[in-house]
């Protein structure tokens, strides 16, 4: 393993019955990777050169170690298996090995549309909480809006201390077979998942450095500070004292909870750790009650208070709508953000940006259908089979109807469904979703669906880390891509450049450490190596 | 830090000392029983009956005071699940509270308390327990050695680590009292319907504590059953001794908290040490009413250390 | 009509309780019929009021007791005058189909879930005009169900009042709701007291309980012939009128609860709620 040039552009790897040698990039899809067999895109050459280097037993040699890593962190994110009776088991979280790889050109755009996107729903969210003018001017209809079923009328007329709702938000994104990124779907409740691509990054720098050879990968470690300084900013006081908010163990994301609580240096509290005295919230410390002045909050609207919400909820605290509403505390994400995170409401978002911004989208929307209207919901039944049908409340995949993969009774089966509640469904035309080269079962690079889930985190100011969680179907010809629905996912690398590089860069400084009595020097190499990858670049 | 982690953290500290203290308890009395007088049988078993009791443990049904078998008591405050004070039960709520604490305590400590978990749950113990316990007592207390060791090294001297060490100290304290109360109830509650000479089970106490040493050297007198009870009491070097884990008590309190010269507990314990400092000098008719005093006392350190560093939060389950 | 209305929630617990958080609504609101003289809110143990406007309008006063306490006694005092409400006129059913009625509304029309005995009533009732289906329904129920207390509780559901043959206020309006909706008409539940003696003659004070009626929006009840809101009461078969004093409106129960609260401690308390309504000369 020796240090770092790479090969020159131009020459290509020779396929020697490798790993890259038998891939194919799946006709109709856009390939990530490939253009065609044997013909990686151009910034994709340098891996796929390492990766023919790699060979399969160390790939496989390095999964293997990749498992035991997780396993021993206890990283894991819960699984709903196909059947409700198996117990949640501990896997290892799947991260595939092979990369995705988004170049600086196309990154720029995809942040471009994001922030603007966030920009607009977080306008229309303060609107429909105070004057209701994309309402009055008959853009969106009331009659929507008010039967969401996370429109909440405890958020009426409240200010969020520092204007902000949508603290951390997740957009999905997919690409089609044209290649263009299209928005699938909002997620601006509590979207979860970053502390995968943190340490899914950490991982692959470990298990596998000699991939990142030739390229200029920008850091995602900063995330954590990234958050930590939006909560500041918009925390009601001066030297502001700032904590997570998770339901406890038990819950399938209390791992990235503890993570981003640890990594920004903030206590990680539980329900029963907080109080409120008149409309402050406190938090119990072995020195009596901390004020707490902004909380970033795992849990979802009707769990946070008793008195406001849900009344069995033992996982709120009673009194804390009262300090939100007085200004006294700030919440993340804002209390009624998921009104802007419905999939019906999704429909509007690009009237949004031209309202609230007079801007066209950057980003397109899936062209979706309204099945509560009936000329729509008419199409939608006689075209069902073409089309993905989902609820409009849910998240991370459940109750998703795919009609392609559906037998015709299926089909009848589903449109029974919308019959009962149509307001309750939409349809979208199904996505060809891109490929990326992945380990398949037998060892083998195949090609399975991705999506793309950047993290834009909004407290004085818009800020998306050069990130993204990109979840990956590992079951050939699945779309479905939910980690919760057994998918996995990928370390996602977005450039400093494109990748093809223009000029030679040596990777890594030469550094000699002082011998040590009794080491030997070639003990140090690897190590070397790791720790400049991680000294981000 | 949060009252919740603080709470975790001490009954982490009295979780590991009971498991320990509980077995050095019975490994004690085991020794001393092995020794009893054969023509004595009485002086034995009544012991054994009490340990019960002193443990906050029901005598089973049907059993009639005197007659709780030796095999028995061992296994319930070894083995069983649904007591909670047993050495199981105790090593089983330490590694609960454990896992919550991950980001306080070190990795290592962490790997201690989970393996010896692991390890007792995998054993068969009633057999051992049974035929001879010793193995399973010595296991205990190198385990919860080990726990203490590492901590000593690894973990950062701050607020949580005096949590820790407090409810360790606390613990302390109050096992050794009752293994006077199991062992010497003539010399320490002056009840004098016992069998007047213990001086068979003083040694077994003094070996199971692991103070034979440090008594030989410090003390004038042979180890007889009252000078033993008084070094237990009130000699400060010997680390175990009541009143040394009081004063580490009250040291430890001091660290972890801010505004410590208005703390109920710890003025309490001020108090206290310097009152027994007193006593210690005082003769032998000294020594009943200094035993009364510590337990008492304790008591009352207990609840104001509950109510001013953790009030609001749920109590333990082993409480 | 004006009226002093004393509001008395007294709640006693076996065993002390801590950290109570309530928020009450028991103001009486400013409508274009009633206005709100003067209005008080005492609790104790002494604890601070913090005080808004709820999604609905609806006047709420929040606050926390987070020392032991074993009771708590909640008092409102206020004086409010109102006026004979207009007359709401016949109108056909059509002005209710307009896409503007079910856009402005919509969370009052929303379908119930409710089942085949439900139905079965709504198709007994049929009226030329909305306003004659509102004063059908208030006729209908009371005949159909006794007015008893104790049957039915605070969570009871429609089923429920159907099982049981009787029920209180709540769930006569609760019912009256469901009717309305699934006929086209907007309507929402409201909470307030009720001067329940003889407007002429009779006492002058009164001990009730608080009350509960419901509101329609019909054509041309507004106050320039467009929509507006017009008070039935279901248990007293009658539209409302002066001796109606409102505090507040929402879909349901639910939304407007006269005291809501939650506190540690022991899940066992009495209540004890009383309300006085004094009318006043002049």
């Amino acid at each position: 393993m020796e240090g770092g040039s790479r090969i020159g552009p131009g020459l290509a790897a020779e396929p020697n019955g490798g790993l890259t040698a038998g891939f194919a990039p799946e006709p109709g899809f856009y390939d990530e990777l490939f253009e065609a067999p044997g013909r990686p895109r151009p910034h994709a050459a340098a891996l796929v050169e390492a990766l023919e280097r790699m060979g399969p037993d160390r790939l496989r040699a390095a999964g293997e170690r990749r498992d035991a890593i997780f396993v021993q962190q206890g990283i894991t994110f819960d699984a709903t298996g196909a059947d409700d009776d198996n117990p949640v088991v501990d896997r290892p979280f799947p991260l595939d090995l092979i990369p995705r790889i988004i170049p600086a050109g196309e990154w720029t755009r995809i942040k471009r549309g994001l922030a603007q996107r966030l920009r607009a729903l977080n306008r229309f969210i303060e609107d429909v909480y105070h004057d209701r003018e994309i309402v009055q001017d008959g853009v969106v209809p009331w009659e929507l809006i008010v039967t969401r079923p996370a429109f909440e009328r405890a958020a009426h007329r409240i200010r969020p201390p520092g204007g902000v709702w949508c603290h951390v938000s997740g957009c999905d994104l997919v690409r089609g077979a044209d290649g263009g990124w299209k928005v699938l779907e909002d997620n601006v409740r509590t979207p979860s998942g970053i502390s995968y691509v943190l340490e899914n990054r950490i991982a692959m720098t470990r298990l596998l450095p000699e991939l990142f050879a030739g390229y200029r990968v920008r850091p995602v470690n900063d995330y954590p500070q990234v958050l930590l300084a939006a909560l500041r900013a918009v925390a009601p006081a001066v030297n502001p004292t700032v904590v997570v908010w998770t339901p406890g163990p038990a819950n399938s994301a209390y791992f990235e909870h503890a993570f981003l609580a640890r990594q920004m240096g903030v206590e990680l509290v539980e329900a029963s750790d907080l109080v409120v005295h008149d409309a402050t919230c406190y938090m119990r410390t072995t020195d009596g009650l901390a004020q707490v002045d902004a909380i970033y909050r795992r849990l979802d609207d009707a769990f946070i208070d008793p008195l406001a919400f849900r009344p069995d909820s033992l996982l709120g605290v009673p009194g804390l709508m009262r300090c939100y509403r007085t200004g006294n505390v700030a919440l993340a994400n804002a209390v009624g953000t998921g009104v802007a995170d419905d999939k019906a409401v999704y429909h509007y978002v690009p009237e949004m940006i031209r309202y609230y911004l007079a801007e066209e989208p950057i980003l397109e929307n899936v062209k979706t259908y309204m099945l509560d209207d009936p000329e729509q919901r008419e199409y939608v039944f006689d075209n069902i089979e073409r089309l993905v049908v989902k609820p409009t409340g849910e998240s991370g995949g459940k109750g998703v109807f795919i009609g392609p993969t559906a037998t015709e009774e299926q089909h009848q089966a589903q449109i029974d469904l919308v019959k009962i509640a149509p307001e309750r469904w939409i349809a979208q035309e199904t996505v060809a979703l891109s490929t990326v080269p992945t380990v398949s079962a037998d060892g083998t690079l195949a090609p399975r669906h991705v999506d793309l889930r950047p993290f834009a985190v909004f407290g004085d100011d818009i800020k998306i880390v050069p990130c993204g969680l990109s979840r990956v179907a590992l079951r050939e010809g699945s779309m479905i891509v939910n980690s919760s629905q057994g998918g996995g996912s990928k370390d996602t690398w977005i450039l400093e450049g494109d990748g093809t590089g223009d000029g030679f860069e040596p990777v890594h400084d030469v550094y000699n450490p002082p011998t040590m009595p009794g080491m030997r020097q070639a003990g140090w190499a690897e190590q070397q190596r790791q720790q400049q990858q991680e000294r981000g670049r | 830090m949060l009252a919740r982690i603080g709470h975790d953290l001490y009954w982490l500290g009295r979780h590991m000392v009971r498991a320990e203290h509980t077995a050095r308890m019975l490994d004690g009395l085991f020794h001393s029983d092995l020794q009893g007088r054969p023509e004595d049988p009485e002086s034995v078993t009544l012991s054994w009956d009490s340990m019960l009791v002193i443990m906050g443990v029901d005598v089973p049904e049907g059993v009639e005071r005197g007659s709780a078998q030796r095999s028995d008591v061992a296994a319930r405050l070894t083995l069983d699940r649904d007591t909670p004070s047993s050495i199981l039960s105790c090593v089983a709520a330490a590694r609960e509270g454990a896992r919550t604490l991950r980001d306080t305590i070190s990795a290592e400590m962490w790997e201690a308390i989970n393996t010896f978990h692991l390890d007792l749950q995998r054993r068969d113990l009633s057999t051992g327990v049974r035929t001879g316990p010793y193995s399973i007592y010595s296991y205990v207390k190198e385990r919860c050695g080990l726990f203490w060791g590492l901590t000593s090294r690894t973990m950062l001297k701050d607020g949580a680590r005096a949590f820790l060490i407090a409810g360790g100290r606390i613990e302390s304290a109050d096992m050794v009292l009752r293994m006077l109360r199991v062992a010497l109830p003539p010399i320490v509650e002056g009840r004098e319907d016992e069998a007047p000479r213990r001086d068979g089970n003083a040694l077994a106490l003094l070996h199971a504590v692991g103070g034979f040493q440090a008594f030989m050297r410090s003390a004038a007198t042979p180890p007889n059953a009252e000078p033993v009870a008084r070094f237990l009491i009130f000699e400060r070097g010997f680390p175990d001794s009541v009143a040394a884990s009081a004063e580490s008590l009250h040291d430890s309190l001091v660290r972890g908290d801010a505004a410590w010269r208005d703390s109920p507990p710890i003025l309490r314990l001020a108090r206290l040490t310097a009152d027994l400092e007193f006593r210690a000098r005082a003769g032998r008719e000294a020594l009943i009413p200094a035993f009364r005093l510590f337990q008492h006392e304790l008591e009352l350190v207990d609840s104001e250390i509950d109510e001013r560093y953790f009030s609001g939060v749920a109590p333990s389950a082993a409480a | 009509m004006r009226f002093a209305i004393q509001y008395r929630c007294a709640y006693g617990y076996e065993q002390a309780v801590s950290d109570q958080h309530n928020a009450v609504r028991v103001q009486p609101a400013e409508t274009p019929t009633q206005r709100v003289d003067s209005y008080e809110l005492t609790v104790t143990p002494r604890a601070r009021q913090f005080n808004y406007r709820d999604y609905f309008g609806t006047e709420v006063s929040e606050f926390n007791v987070w020392e032991s306490h074993d009771r708590l006694l909640i008092e409102a005092r206020a004086r409010v005058t109102t006026s004979v409400p207009a007359p709401p006129p016949e109108t056909g059913f059509d002005p209710l189909a307009v896409p503007d009625y079910r856009d402005r509304v919509e969370e009052y029309l929303v379908r119930d879930g409710s089942g085949g005995r439900v139905d079965e009533l709504a198709r007994e009732l049929s009226a030329e005009s909305p306003l004659e289906l509102v004063r059908s329904v208030c006729e209908l129920i009371p005949s159909r169900f006794e007015y008893r207390q104790g049957v039915t509780y605070v969570g009871s559901t429609v089923d429920d009042l159907f099982d049981a043959g009787a029920g209180v206020c709540q769930d006569f309006v609760h019912l009256g709701l469901i009717l309305l909706r699934r006929h086209g008409v907007a309507a929402r539940y409201v909470s307030g007291y009720l001067f329940a003696a003889d407007a002429d003659g009779g006492e002058d004070s009164v001990e009730v309980d608080t009350h509960a009626w419901l509101e329609a929006l019909l054509p041309g009840a507004g106050p320039d012939g467009g929509y507006g809101w017009v008070g039935a009461d279901p248990t007293n078969r009658r539209l409302t009128g002066e001796q109606h004093v409102k505090i507040g409106h929402g879909r349901h129960y639910a939304d407007v609860p006269p005291v809501k609260g939650v506190y540690r401690g022991a899940p066992s308390s009495e209540l004890d709620v009383n309300v006085r309504m004094t009318k006043l000369g002049g």
